[in-house]
Order: C-alpha cells, then structure tokens, then sequence
C-alpha cells in the first residue's frame, strides 16, 4: 500500500470482525458456503481437506478452570495488501490468481490455475483450498447450486473472494442505471448474515464508511502484521489475549 | 540429400522454437486447461432470472426473517437473511442458512409410505397413494372414535408456537383426546413458574433490551442459537464500538461461549445454580436490599402466611433467612467463595436495571421447579414484575381464537409438561393403552433425552403414524408417514417468540412450488377432520391451510393491535409495556398482504396487571401447589434449593455427565446439514468419534491421555467416546455435545458420535412432573 508502481483506485475493499461480538455461531462460513458453491463431504472431520473458505479458528487463553475462556476467530481471505503482490499471487507461475488493483480484491481465474499449489504454500494465513478430487453433490443438491458463481473441479485452488461475483453484479446494475461501475458498493455473504452484526464490509478507503472507521478503532489489529503482508481484513477485541495470538502465527483449527 | 544430425537438431530447434512463438501451444494449453474444468461430470446450474421471495423461517422457534434466491421461480438457491426484518437485521443462524440442504435432502421422503415389512425396516416402506394413506388413517381413527376410544390417539408435536398448534389441539379437542403433547423444552419451566407465582399460564418473558445488569443463570446467550430475534437484537445492543453497555454474569458450571464473554462468571457445581440464587436472595433479605415496597403491596408469602383452613405457614422470609442459605453455607454448596456470593448479591441489589434470566436459549429444562422459582423470587424482590419493568409474561398474539367445540374436555395445554410421565404410563401398560400415536415436526426418539424410554414406550403403541418430511429415527419406526411439506414448501406462521417481552407475528408463505408429491399436514388434519365428520369436521372448517391463515389474521386486523414492521429501524426490543403502537394497516386483507410479504407484526410488551394467583398478589408461597393435594412440608410452597438425585451409586458412578448444545449442531428436531458439519472441531468429532470433555486433573487421576478411547457408562446406557482435555471443564464433571449420534437419515448425517440422549436421564419434578435434565451419575473406564 506504499508503493505505488501501478495505478490504484480509490477502491480498497476490506473487512473489520469484531471478536467482542463474534459468537462463532458459524452462520457466516455456511453463508459462504451457499454463496459460493462450496461442495462437501460425509466426513468433514479432517480439517485439511474440508473446504472453507471462511473458516473459523477456536482460541483459548491456556488459564485454568474457572478463568479459562475461548473465542471465535473468523478467518475469510485477507487479500493481502502487501507491495507490489499479495504472498499468493507473487508466486503463481501462471497468473492465475492476481489482486486487481482497482479494487484490492486478490482474485483467482479457475481455468487458468494449473493446481501447482505454490500459492497455498505461500499463503500464512491457511486461506486457500485444492480441490484434490472432484466434488460430488448428492444428485437432489445439485438443485441448490447457483449459476451466477462456478463450481470447480478438481485440480484447482480457491479461495474466498470477498464474493467478487456480488461486486460484478453490483457494476453490472450501476452500468445499466447509468451509474459509475466505479463506486458500485456491495455487501459479502458473511457480512449480511452474522447476527451479531460482528463483521462489517466495505471500502477502507471511504472515510464515510463503518470499515474505515472500525479499522482505526484502538482496539483494532491485524493478523500476523509482522509479516507485512498488509491484509485487509482486520478484528476488534478488547480481550488482550486475542491480540496476543494474533501476533504469532495461525495453525490448523483443532 | 545429406541431412545429418546436425541439420535433424537444428530443424527440431527451429521448429520448436517457431511453435512457441505461434499461437498454437499457449492456446493448447489454455484449452486443455479450460477443458479440465468442464468434464461432463461437472455441474451446470441452469441459468435464468433471479428473483427473491421473502419467508420467515421455521426451522426452530426463532422465526427469523429470510429471503430465498430462485432462478426462473422454481429452483432455489439460497436462504439468506431479510434485511428489511427489524429484530434480525438480514442476520440468519448456520441452520437458516443451510436451509436449503433439508428442502433438497436425499433423505427426504418423497410421497406416503406404508410399513410392508417388520416395524423399524427401512427397506420396507412401501410407497402409497395420498388416498389410500388417507383413507387408512381416517378409517382407523374414525373406528376407534366409534368404539369410544378417542383418548387411545396421542399426538407428539413441535414446541414451537404456531396456528398448526393450535390445529393439532382443535383436532384432538374435537376428537375427544386429551394426549395430546408438545415436545419439552425449556419455556415450559418458565411458564410454569410464571403460572404459581402469578397466576396466568404465560411463559415468562425478559427484557434484554432494557436491563443493564444480567445475572443469567445457565442461559446459553451467546451459544450461538436458541431463538436467534430475541437474543441477537439485545446482544448486537450490548456491546457497541469496543464497550460493553450491559453487565452480564453468568452461573454455570462449564466455561461456556457465554460464560468466556460475561463480564464475570461464576463457576458452580452443576444443577447448584439456585442455591447460588438463594444465597443472594438471603443477603438481598437480610441487609434488607430489595424493593420493600413492592414485596409489602403486591407480594403475597413473604411473610409468615395462614391458609384457608387457618393453618399457619412459613414464609419466604423465614426460610431464605436460614444458615442454610449463608454466604458460607452456598459456597460450599456451589464451589464458590463467600466474597463472591456477597460481591453478585450486593452488585445485584444496587443495579437500578438488573435482572435475573434463565431458560433462555437452553433446549431442556435444566431446572426443577423450585430452582425456577428460586431464580423468579430474585426478579420479585427486585420488583421487576412491575406494570412496566424487566420482567413481563409472553403477550397472546390476538389472531382469532379458533371456534368452540363441543366436547368438555379440552386437550389441557399445561399437559405439555406430562409428556414424560405420558411415556412412562405408556411403557408401563397403563390402564388405557394408546392404540395410534400421531408425530409431527418432532423426532422424539431422537431429540427426546433417556431415549431408552421413548423407545420402549413406542414399541407398546401398535399404529405409529409419521408426518415428517425426512427418514429420520422416528420415522423410520412408523407404520404410516404422510410426508409434510419442508419448511419453505409450506404456508406456515410464528406465534411469538420465546422469552421475548414483545408481541411477534410473521407468515411465512412457500418459496417454491412443493418439489415432491407431499403434502401440508395442517391440509391432511384438515381432510381428516372433514372426513371424520360431525364435531371435529364441523371445528374446522376451513378448506386449506391458508384458508385458515387468513381466517386468524382477520382476528389480528380486527383487535387493531401492533403494528407491521415495514421499516428495518423499528426499535422493537425497545418498546416499553404498554407503549401504544399504531396499526399500520386498515384492514384483514391489507395485513395479509402485508405479512405475506415477509414483514412481521409486532405490538409493545403487555405490562402485567395484577395477577391471578390465589390472593391476587404475585406469589412467593405458590398456594396453587397445595390444590394438587396434601403438602407434607411448608417449604413444598417455596422457593428452595433442593437437587432431585440422580439414580446409580456414586461409588459406581463417581462423575457427573452434563450435556451441552453447542452453537454447532442443529438444535431439535432437524439434523446437522453437510454445510453445519465443517463447524464441529476436532476436539469435539473425528470420524465418527465424539469426544467428551474433561478437565486435565479428572483426566491425570484417570489416567486418560488427550484422544484416548474410553467408555462413557450411565445408568441409561453406554458409549465409546474420546477425551478431551480440556481447562474448560470443570473437575470432576464430564460434558457430552448434544445434536451428534443420528442413526438415521444418509451418510452425510449418520454415525458420526453418540446422542447424548440416549445416556441421559430425566428426573421427574415431583410437583408438576415437568421433567428436567440437569446431569446423570457417569463413570469413564478403559476401553
């Protein structure tokens, strides 16, 4: 976000997760999960080959009953902001996931992607999934899938994509109303569906907008920061021992 | 010619490199790319208009606001919140918004089936035409109205409230049945409690919105679930920019979601919570911080009180007074220190705005009677019950009351509380053996716990008939389904929502055209009724459900009550008792419409005006108890702290068995769906292996390591589960998830853990027989 070699909009869309609020009910990974034509299987316990995109990490404070305590953590992509290229997209070798700079999304071309997985090696935040198999719906589910997002086959990553589909149909309608594709603005899956009203979506860069002003909060910070990885995705906790884990790394949810 | 090695390499070179400068294999390359991702095999989802259709979901009794996407109107492809909806904000639960995955199910069932082979058989069921499973059913129920039969028929249905409620009880009032029961859930203790304290059968209800202090005993508030529109406004309220608004303090045993986000949590020996309440109650009495006022106009049994007989009795006063109940004596009771005692009850009497909860968001009656009562004696000497204060009696939504019907006896409601002691005459051979048992929109050999006992029960009633819409353990043991209409197939409504203080209507309308040849089973009760005739046909009378709908809502239009929330700012969690609101529609046709849209009506809490109790005041010493026959001791009328004991030796059994509903499995009657099963963590299910919970200390004395196999042994059964150490647990104590264990449905769903169900017992509440499930005596061996 410092360096400026190629053009950028005024468009930096982001995210700000309240964990005060979080309950980790989960309904925004099974929003996503609907939004997206996210597939699944019978057994969903092995958690390096069940596919989330928003996935949701458990946290605890190591303390001993009665004062042990446990939060939610949703982690959705952080579209990293890092200079030049996100971790992901500097090591695709066939420019199949790229972060558009005219909006900050990093997005990721299915056809394209070779499924060499260089780019869930590089991800420090787990954020990205292979499809090591073809996904398979029990046939009535088929029925339930949109057209408006595609299903992937095997032999290919994904990743949240801030439910780019949304943003196109938002610029799709503002073409047609006549409007600047520019400035459309939209909500993600996630966003609309916590109950909590814990994660709040939109363009950092607004100074109107509940994102710009959540990720200044004191109480604001980002995962992993000392990577630089810049993500734009950032949590509120007044519980320091939130913030205390997000300094180190992210592992596998238990 | 000569064409050497040389010329052979550099024509190779050449033409390779040539070709990489053509078009042609970065084109390859990209086609068999663009190939790989279009095998036949990969699902094309039809194309064509979207467009939303707003519903109310009635998956549990929350009765959010949602809105489905359909393509070309026929196929939906998601359930998403309804914006628009003031309580819900377009936020949906992970249930809601795996809606989707019950109405395309592959275990649905796709039109009636009939028995063929032996009772429990799957491969049996034969499919049958909507006629013959009608006429089989009308004939055998008219035969055993004939015969004078009628209370042989009993009914299992949803807690939740609806008009198919109210239906179901129209039709075995009518019919001549009063074994009619709703599955147990845990608004039933809070109506029971409001019921002896003030006389009117309504469940309590909280003001979460207006209190500035929770003292939450047990309630899973941030567990994810439970009736999501009246606890999500509240909590999205509570903690706004960083800062909390709102104390909470939470009692519970378990380091729970709910207890880790309270401002301060008070860690107690299961089931001892209400001592924890009246060791506050003995302070808030003795340093005589509570509302005198109030106890000394409205509140009768304080003080020493006489009967009607002129017999003397003990008041509440005296008994909480007890060393029983001292700081001292609580903490060794609940684990607790005395300056924590004193620390809740002086914050809880100084707190203009506090406010005692419990039950809310919690599937099972934890609490026996008298625990409730302890918690509601908190709120009386509080005076929270006043016109316009925290605590308030679940409003009558006014839709219009269904006509009169001819027989005496009325299917009582307050039989909802008997549905265990039902079960227990049933399984014992009573006197009057039930002949047919009717189920819908429950799973009660599932859901229910001790399933040991429903599943002995059911073997004794020789017709079971199933409404529901899945194979599922219950139906699997039918003799006859007639297959419902899934949630968003179906014309159904909300009757208010659980705890909430204020009034609460909504409509939901289907989405979709019904995909499978199934059919609405307020329609089939409806055909049935006709077909019986006489009374019962003549009591309801509408030709189909949204006949009979409309017929409500036009008692609603008329009481010119509430209003439609048309706007997503309402404030409605903030409306005060009898705060006036003005219709917003003119007349029944006009609400329809309205409703029909996905707009719910609302109208303000109902402010309590005086009671109904024996003296007319809000009771402390419940006199209604002593009308169910001789009361041995005076303390019988009052609160007190008193554990029913769980059966099976201590020497035998030396922990305790808690369950627990995770914010990650679907709650009651609906099973887990594929997109809910990605939640459950590792700690809690690998494969098909639950893990109970257990903290470091149980487990070192035991000498059980973190994943190992052991046996989980109850007096009600046995299991093989997993450990997990976990700090979260309190030593001593094992906890169970409950939703995982389904034996039936497909193998996105099956055998994945154990149903805590089935290991746990249910003690009867020796007043009511209201059963409560607060723990069971438990033992881990090696395996």
């Amino acid at each position: 976000m410092s360096e400026k070699e190629h053009a950028e909009g005024g468009v930096r869309f982001g995210m700000v997760i309240d964990l005060d609020k979080c309950t980790g009910c989960g309904a925004c990974s099974v929003a996503c999960q609907a939004e997206n034509n996210i597939s699944f299987r019978p057994d969903e316990s092995n958690k390096l080959r069940s596919i989330t995109w928003m996935s949701i990490f458990q946290l605890n404070n190591g303390r001993n009953y009665p004062d042990y305590k446990y939060a939610f953590l949703p982690r959705p992509c952080m579209h990293c902001d890092s200079p030049h290229h996100s971790p992901c997209t500097f090591v695709c070798p066939v420019n199949a996931t790229t972060r558009d700079e005219n909006n900050g999304i990093v997005t990721h071309i299915y056809p394209r992607c070779i499924g060499c997985r260089y780019c869930i090696v590089a991800c420090p935040y787990h954020a990205r999934t292979f499809n090591w198999w073809d996904p398979k719906w029990p046939e009535p589910m088929e029925s339930m899938l949109s057209p408006e997002v595609s299903t992937r086959m095997r032999g290919v990553v994904k990743k949240c994509t801030f439910c780019q589909p949304r943003l196109l149909k938002a610029r799709s309608k503002a073409y047609k109303d006549g409007t600047d594709p520019d400035k459309a603005t939209y909500t993600t899956a996630c966003a609309d569906a916590c109950p909590a009203k814990a994660i709040s979506y939109g363009n950092l860069r607004d100074p109107h907008s509940d994102v710009a002003r959540l990720s200044k909060d004191p109480n604001a910070f980002r995962i992993i920061e000392k990577l630089n990885t810049e993500p734009k995705v950032y949590y509120i906790s007044t519980q320091d021992w939130i913030k205390k884990l997000s300094y180190n790394a992210v592992t596998q949810e238990s | 010619m000569d064409f050497g090695r040389r010329a052979f390499l550099q024509f190779a070179a050449g033409a390779v490199g040539g070709s990489l400068l053509s078009p042609l294999p970065w084109q390859l390359a990209a086609d068999s790319a663009r190939w790989s991702q279009n095998w036949s095999w990969r699902p094309s989802p039809e194309r064509g208009e979207i467009t939303k259709a707003a519903g109310i979901c009635t998956m549990c009794e929350g009765g959010c606001a949602i809105q489905a996407r359909l393509v070309n109107g026929n196929r939906a492809i998601l359930i998403e919140g309804n914006p628009a909806n003031p309580l819900t904000g377009g936020g949906i639960c992970a249930l809601g918004a795996s809606g989707l995955q019950f109405l395309y199910a592959p275990y649905r069932i796709s039109k009636p089936m009939k028995q063929t082979k032996s009772r429990g058989d799957v491969s049996g069921f034969q499919p049958i035409s909507w006629d013959e499973a009608l006429a089989e059913l009308g004939k055998k129920l008219s035969e055993m109205q004939a015969e004078g039969d009628s209370h042989a028929a009993a009914g299992i249905i949803s807690s939740r409230p609806s008009s198919m409620a109210d239906l179901w009880l129209q039709f075995f009032t009518a019919y001549g049945s009063t074994n009619l029961f709703r599955m147990p859930s845990a608004a039933d203790g809070l109506k029971l409690a409001a019921q002896l304290t003030t006389g009117k059968a309504s469940p309590f209800a909280f003001a979460l919105g207006d209190a500035e202090y929770i003292l939450s005993f047990g309630s899973n508030l941030f567990e994810g679930a439970g009736a999501p529109s009246a606890v999500f406004p509240a909590l999205r309220q509570w903690t706004q920019g960083g800062k909390r608004s709102v104390k909470l303090v939470q009692v519970e045993s378990r380091c729970s979601m709910t207890a880790s986000k309270a401002d301060r949590f008070l860690a107690v020996a299961p089931g001892t919570e209400a001592a924890l309440a009246m060791g506050i109650a003995h302070l808030m009495v003795r340093n005589g911080h509570y509302d005198a006022d109030f106890v000394k106009s409205n509140v009768f049994g304080f003080e020493d009180w006489t009967d009607g007989t002129g017999k003397k009795h003990e008041g509440f006063r005296s008994l909480v007074s007890s060393t029983a109940y001292s700081p001292e004596a609580v903490a060794k009771v609940t684990g607790l220190e005395a300056a924590q005692i004193d620390q809740a009850a002086q914050e809880f009497a100084v707190q203009p705005k506090a406010l005692a909860i419990w039950a809310v968001g919690q599937p099972d009656s934890v609490n026996g009677i008298y625990h409730q009562l302890a918690f509601a004696a908190l709120n009386t000497l509080k005076g929270n019950l006043k016109p316009n204060g925290l605590v308030t009696l679940t409003p009558e939504v006014p839709l219009a009351g269904l006509p009169p019907v001819q027989k005496q006896e009325k299917a009582d409601e307050a039989t909802r509380n008997g549905l265990y002691g039902f079960l227990d005459s049933v399984r014992a051979g009573s006197k009057q053996p039930i002949e047919m048992l009717l189920v819908h929109e429950a799973n009660p050999l599932y859901s229910m716990p001790e399933t040991k006992l429903v599943e002995e029960a059911l073997k004794k009633v020789p017709t079971i008939v199933s409404f529901s819409s899945f194979m599922d353990e219950t139906a699997a043991q039918a003799d006859l389904i007639l297959p419902d209409h899934t949630a968003f197939e179906r014309c159904d409504d909300v009757v208010g929502v659980p705890w909430a203080p204020f009034s609460y209507y909504a409509v939901s309308t289907p989405i979709l055209k019904p995909l499978l040849d199934t059919r609405h089973t307020g329609e089939v009760l409806l055909s049935l009724a006709g077909g019986i005739g006489g009374s019962v046909g003549a009591s309801m009378p509408w030709k189909s459900y949204e006949e009979y709908l409309k017929f409500r809502v036009e008692g609603l239009a008329k009481s010119r009550k509430g209003a439609v929330a048309d706007k997503p700012d309402v404030q409605i969690i903030k409306l005060s008792a009898g705060e006036a609101v003005k219709p917003n529609f003119t007349d029944a046709a006009e609400l329809w419409k309205k409703l029909k849209a996905g707009y719910c009506w609302y109208d303000a809490p109902a402010a309590i005006a005086g009671f109904e109790t024996v003296s007319g005041k809000l009771e402390l010493a419940c006199q209604s108890i002593g009308t169910k026959g001789a009361v041995a001791d005076d303390k019988l009328y009052l609160p007190h702290f008193e554990l029913i004991n769980p059966s099976g030796d201590e020497s035998e059994f030396p922990l305790l068995l808690v369950t627990y509903k995770p914010s990650f499995t679907a709650g009651g009657y609906l099973p887990n769906p594929p997109f809910m099963n990605k939640l459950i963590p590792n700690s809690v299910l690998k494969g098909g292996d639950v893990f109970t919970e257990l903290h470091p200390d149980t487990a070192a004395k035991l000498g059980f390591s973190q994943g190992e196999l052991v046996s989980l042994k109850t007096t009600q059964g046995e299991a093989t589960v997993r450990v997990n150490i976990s700090a979260a647990a309190r030593p001593g104590v094992v906890y169970l998830p409950v939703g995982l264990g389904h034996k039936a449905y497909d193998n996105y769903v099956q055998n994945k853990g154990v149903n805590a169900n089935s290991l746990t017992e249910v003690q009867l509440d020796p007043v009511s027989g209201m059963g409560t499930v607060w723990a069971c005596r438990a033992q881990l061996r090696q395996v």
